[in-house]
């Protein structure tokens, strides 16, 4: 795992003390207390470890602990369990709400990377779902849109755009034949009549295939262009009917 | 790799088998049927299509093999000709269909094994390249993929002749497994339209077609598939399924459906590819065709680099092939003279003169343009199977589609300067019917090289010095003028019609092989030499019989002779009184025969028709001649103007000419002889080449026309003119 970023002053707190802290502060959510075999059994160990870490959390003025008595939050110890809580339930809500990830999958997750989570990276997802809560048709379309994504194809191949991703783009996007020599562009839309499209999608140019403008003829015609290791030419008014947006030159593969 | 379960010969049907080789234009797929048949191979059009059928044999393991080289396609879509016969082709049942692909293009040339795989055939994949792959690095699980496709998987270097016998035995080996309908994974969406389809489709479809294929089809809205269905029970309810799926696909994705079905295949390709690569290629493989085409494409230096191209291949075609064809003209006029010395001196047998003049002096006029042909065709075939043809058609296309043409138009028509014959054969590199005959019908425009004879007795007889160059430039730009006006008029009326996609695939640059060149020029060579053993020797005697029949019971000159007016005329003009020479009797007998003739008289009944240009029944006569040949226009005047072998005395015939007409008709001679009737060889060569007799006889009527419109024009405005 990566080590932590950005860490705040009280947070050299292991990972596996986050999770203590946080499932005690669950339990005094839950039922007003927290007692050792109650921590022992949410997290499934034995009694005598969760005394140790007890101890240390004791020692760090997280908690305050005697034997045989319940285990009470100190003030700090609230905010830390609160704030490992809060950013649990962030993520979970992201892989459950957004990505549509089982529940119980989006839950480890979820506690895996919720010690990692930096305080910004926490506050902007915060700020994120106030906006989806806000305007929830954006995160409508996006499932919409990859559902689409997810049958277009076969081993994650993506055929083309969603409806509305194609009219966002339609609109975003250039023409081919606007794409200067020397230029990288992604296809987004083959347009034409039928003889045309067809031959244009047989030789490769599919949407979201990039293509690269290596050559443009005397005067401006004929377009060289390379997609998927093919160089082809095509005149103008063929260029024309490829829609796509422009990309960079050295990024990703081809 | 042997492999020794493989099954004996003894296995497969008792009959030929049959087999078929599919795939993308430049995987090497020709190579590999020259590979496979060798010389046992012939070349015929499909009916009514300007595309070519390659039928071979082969044995394997003693057993007889048909092999069929279908026309390169990116698909089996039915939009292009040659996607429709490579369809049929599929749907005659092969028993095994093999799939070539260039190894270095999996991602894109698989997708034809894909819908042949849908299309319910026992197909061999067959790796071509493999040695340029596996040079650029690349590595493929050879025995995964034959487990995951379930059929022989196979590497071949075609035009080296390797994997050759591996190859056979892979067919061998799937032609006796029964055919395994392979169900394509094509994703969710596919599949629930697929699975709603399938139960639908009427049993007499899926006796034609495999029944995914044919689904498939229906979906993505293929027209000659959905007429097809339309006619059989139930057709019509699996047709209207097929728009409710295609409707829910295109709502819920997003997609146009051809574009959909298009990436359900690539993502099919995709998988596969991902799942048996085991190491790509380099990415810097392949580096060289880029770094040559940053030469030979350049923006500036392109076109120069191909104008000296075409000069070098014009130079050796007509440098080289002048020895050859002095050889065959000498081999031809000594066979003539043997002939004619079979018969007594001065005999008029008609025997001897069908054989001397029109047998062999019709043939033989064609035959010596062979070496001329085969150098030309040997220079264009080396462009091909580099790699540069396709890069002088992207140089040239913007020049030719402003006038309605393509690209790879314009080295058949420069070839029509050489001779037309030639030309329209090389415009079989148009994929586009419509280009293609276009390019055709325009071709005999360029002035040819037996043309050229007409234009050296010509110029000097109605021209100064000064200014027979610039004449002889301006037959030649008229020319050339005149088709690109001609293409786009074409273009816009006949030929009307969108631009045929202009979307060409520039292959990696290859050296070509000894192998493919020959069997590439002895085929169209070959094609020369048929056409002219029987259209053209046809034609010939034809035209000869024309100029033979009938003869004078008896000559005029006999009877001036007898009654001494030649001596008593020659006394008249004040000149020395004498008798004529033997050959001068024989001369003027023979312009007589002609006048008599069927020609003759032709000529003397279209005089009426031609005088308005100009031209007299002699005129008219020899241009019948010019129809047999251009050159032949020559001998005829000679003929007529009783000058004997005009080719000997050019001199007194331009001195004639200059006599009896002015500059005015000698231009308007030449217009016409420039633009009409091209000759009866590039007819034939026309109505093989285009697979109709109707672009032919258009091709001659249209030419002719616009010839006598255009001499008219030019010999009355120069009349008024003065």
């Amino acid at each position: 795992m990566v080590p932590l970023p950005n860490k705040t002053a009280d947070a050299e707190i292991s990972p596996s003390l986050e999770d203590y802290i946080e499932t005690i502060y669950l339990l005094v959510q839950e039922q007003g207390f927290a007692r050792v075999k109650d921590v022992a059994k949410a997290r499934a160990v034995k009694a005598a470890s969760v005394s140790i870490a007890l101890r240390r959390l004791a020692e760090m003025d997280l908690v305050r602990y005697e034997r045989r008595e319940y285990i009470a939050l100190t003030p700090a110890g609230e905010k830390a369990g609160r704030r490992v809580f809060s950013r649990h339930r962030l993520l979970t809500r992201l892989f459950v709400e957004v990505l549509r990830m089982p529940r119980e999958a989006a839950g480890e997750q979820a506690c895996a990377m919720e010690h990692s989570l930096s305080d910004e990276a926490m506050d902007r997802l915060a700020r994120f779902f106030e906006f989806l809560d806000s305007c929830p048709s954006v995160v409508e379309s996006f499932h919409r849109c990859s559902l689409a994504h997810d049958h277009g194809g076969v081993s994650g191949h993506v055929p083309g755009w969603c409806a509305i991703c194609a009219r966002k783009q339609t609109r975003a996007s250039v023409s081919l034949a606007d794409v200067k020599p020397g230029e990288r562009a992604v296809v987004t839309k083959v347009g034409g009549a039928g003889a045309l499209r067809q031959r244009l999608l047989d030789m490769g140019v599919l949407p979201n295939t990039v293509i690269d403008v290596e050559r443009v003829g005397l005067g401006g015609d004929p377009f060289w262009v390379r997609c998927q290791g093919a160089r082809l030419a095509l005149r103008r008014s063929e260029a024309n009917s490829i829609m796509v947006r422009p990309a960079e030159r050295d990024s990703r593969k081809q | 790799m042997f492999d020794p379960a493989a099954p004996a010969a003894s296995a497969l049907p008792a009959r030929e088998l049959r087999v078929v080789l599919a795939g993308n234009p430049n995987s090497g797929k020709t190579s590999l049927f020259n590979a496979l048949t060798g010389a046992r191979q012939r070349v015929a059009n499909y009916a009514g299509v300007t595309v070519e059928r390659r039928l071979g044999h082969c044995d394997i393991d003693e057993h007889p093999v048909s092999v069929v080289d279908l026309p390169g396609t990116y698909s089996l879509s039915s939009y292009s000709p040659e996607e429709r016969v490579a369809q049929e082709e599929l749907t005659a049942a092969p028993d095994v269909a093999v799939v070539v692909v260039d190894s270095m293009q999996l991602e894109r040339h698989l997708v034809l094994l894909a819908q042949v795989m849908q299309s319910g055939m026992r197909p061999v994949l067959c790796l071509n390249m493999a040695d340029e792959a596996r040079d650029a690095g690349q590595k493929l699980d050879l025995a995964l993929m034959e487990k995951l496709l379930g059929f022989p998987v196979v590497e071949t270097v075609a035009h080296r002749a390797q994997g050759i016998a591996d190859l056979k035995r892979a067919i061998a080996r799937a032609a006796s497994t029964p055919v395994a309908h392979s169900r394509l994974v094509l994703g969710e969406e596919m599949d629930r339209a697929l699975a709603a389809l399938r139960p639908l489709l009427p049993t007499q479809a899926e006796k034609i077609y495999a029944s995914d294929w044919m689904a498939t089809r229906l979906l993505a809205g293929d027209r000659e598939y959905g007429e097809r269905l339309a006619t059989m029970p139930g057709g019509k309810a699996v047709l209207a399924e097929a728009r409710r799926q295609r409707e829910r696909i295109e709502a819920r994705t997003g997609l146009d459906i051809s574009v959909f079905v298009t990436g359900c295949y690539f993502g099919f390709v995709d998988g596969l590819v991902r799942e048996v690569r085991t190491q790509p290629s380099r990415p810097d493989a392949r580096l060289l065709t880029d770094r040559i085409d940053a030469l030979l494409v350049h923006r500036w230096l392109g076109l120069p680099i191909f104008a000296l191209v075409m000069y070098v291949i014009f130079w050796l075609t007509f440098k080289v092939g002048e020895a050859p064809m002095g050889w065959i003209g000498t081999g031809v006029h000594l066979a003539a003279a043997h002939v004619a010395g079979l018969w007594p001196a001065g005999s008029d047998s008609l025997l001897r003169s069908l054989i001397v003049d029109g047998i062999i002096g019709g043939v033989g006029g064609v035959v010596v343009f062979l070496p001329n042909i085969v150098l030309l065709f040997l220079g264009l075939a080396f462009l091909e199977d580099t790699g540069y043809m396709a890069r002088a058609a992207f140089l040239t296309d913007r020049l030719m589609h402003r006038f309605g043409l393509h690209g790879k138009s314009f080295i058949p028509l420069l070839t029509g300067f050489g001779c037309s014959i030639p030309g329209i054969m090389a415009t079989r590199t148009l994929e586009n019917h419509r280009d293609r005959i276009i390019t055709m019908l325009i071709l005999p425009l360029m002035s040819c090289g037996a043309r050229l004879t007409i234009w050296m007795l010509l110029i000097p007889a109605f021209f100064p010095p000064a200014w027979r160059a610039p004449v002889l430039w301006s037959i030649y730009a008229v020319g050339i003028g005149l088709a690109l006006v001609l293409a786009l008029v074409l273009r816009k009326t006949l030929m009307r019609g969108d631009d045929a996609p202009f979307v060409m695939e520039l292959p990696p640059y290859r050296l070509p092989t000894l192998r493919s060149v020959p069997i590439k020029m002895a085929e169209r060579a070959g094609l020369y030499l048929r056409k002219a053993g029987t259209t053209i020797l046809a034609l010939s005697i034809l035209l000869w019989a024309a100029a033979a029949f009938p003869k004078p019971s008896h000559y005029r000159v006999d009877a001036q002779i007898a009654a001494g007016e030649i001596v008593v005329a020659n006394l008249n003009e004040g000149r020395h009184p004498r008798h004529l020479t033997q050959d001068e009797v024989l001369d003027r007998r023979a312009a007589e025969n002609l006048e008599y003739s069927i020609a003759g008289r032709v000529g003397y009944a279209l005089e009426p028709v031609f005088r308005p240009l100009g031209f007299d029944w002699k005129i008219v006569t020899a241009m019948l001649g010019a129809f047999a040949a251009k050159e032949i226009f020559v001998a005829q005047l000679g003929i007529v103007y009783s000058l004997g072998d005009a080719e000997k005395r050019t001199e007194d015939l331009r001195a004639v000419l200059a006599r009896d007409y002015g500059v005015l008709v000698g231009v308007s001679m030449m217009l016409f002889l420039l633009i009409a009737t091209p000759c009866m060889a590039t007819l034939a060569v026309t109505r093989r080449e285009s697979g109709k007799w109707s672009y032919a006889l258009l091709q001659f009527g249209g030419l002719t026309g616009i010839a006598y419109l255009l001499s008219l024009l030019v010999y009355q405005a120069g009349r008024l003119l003065g």
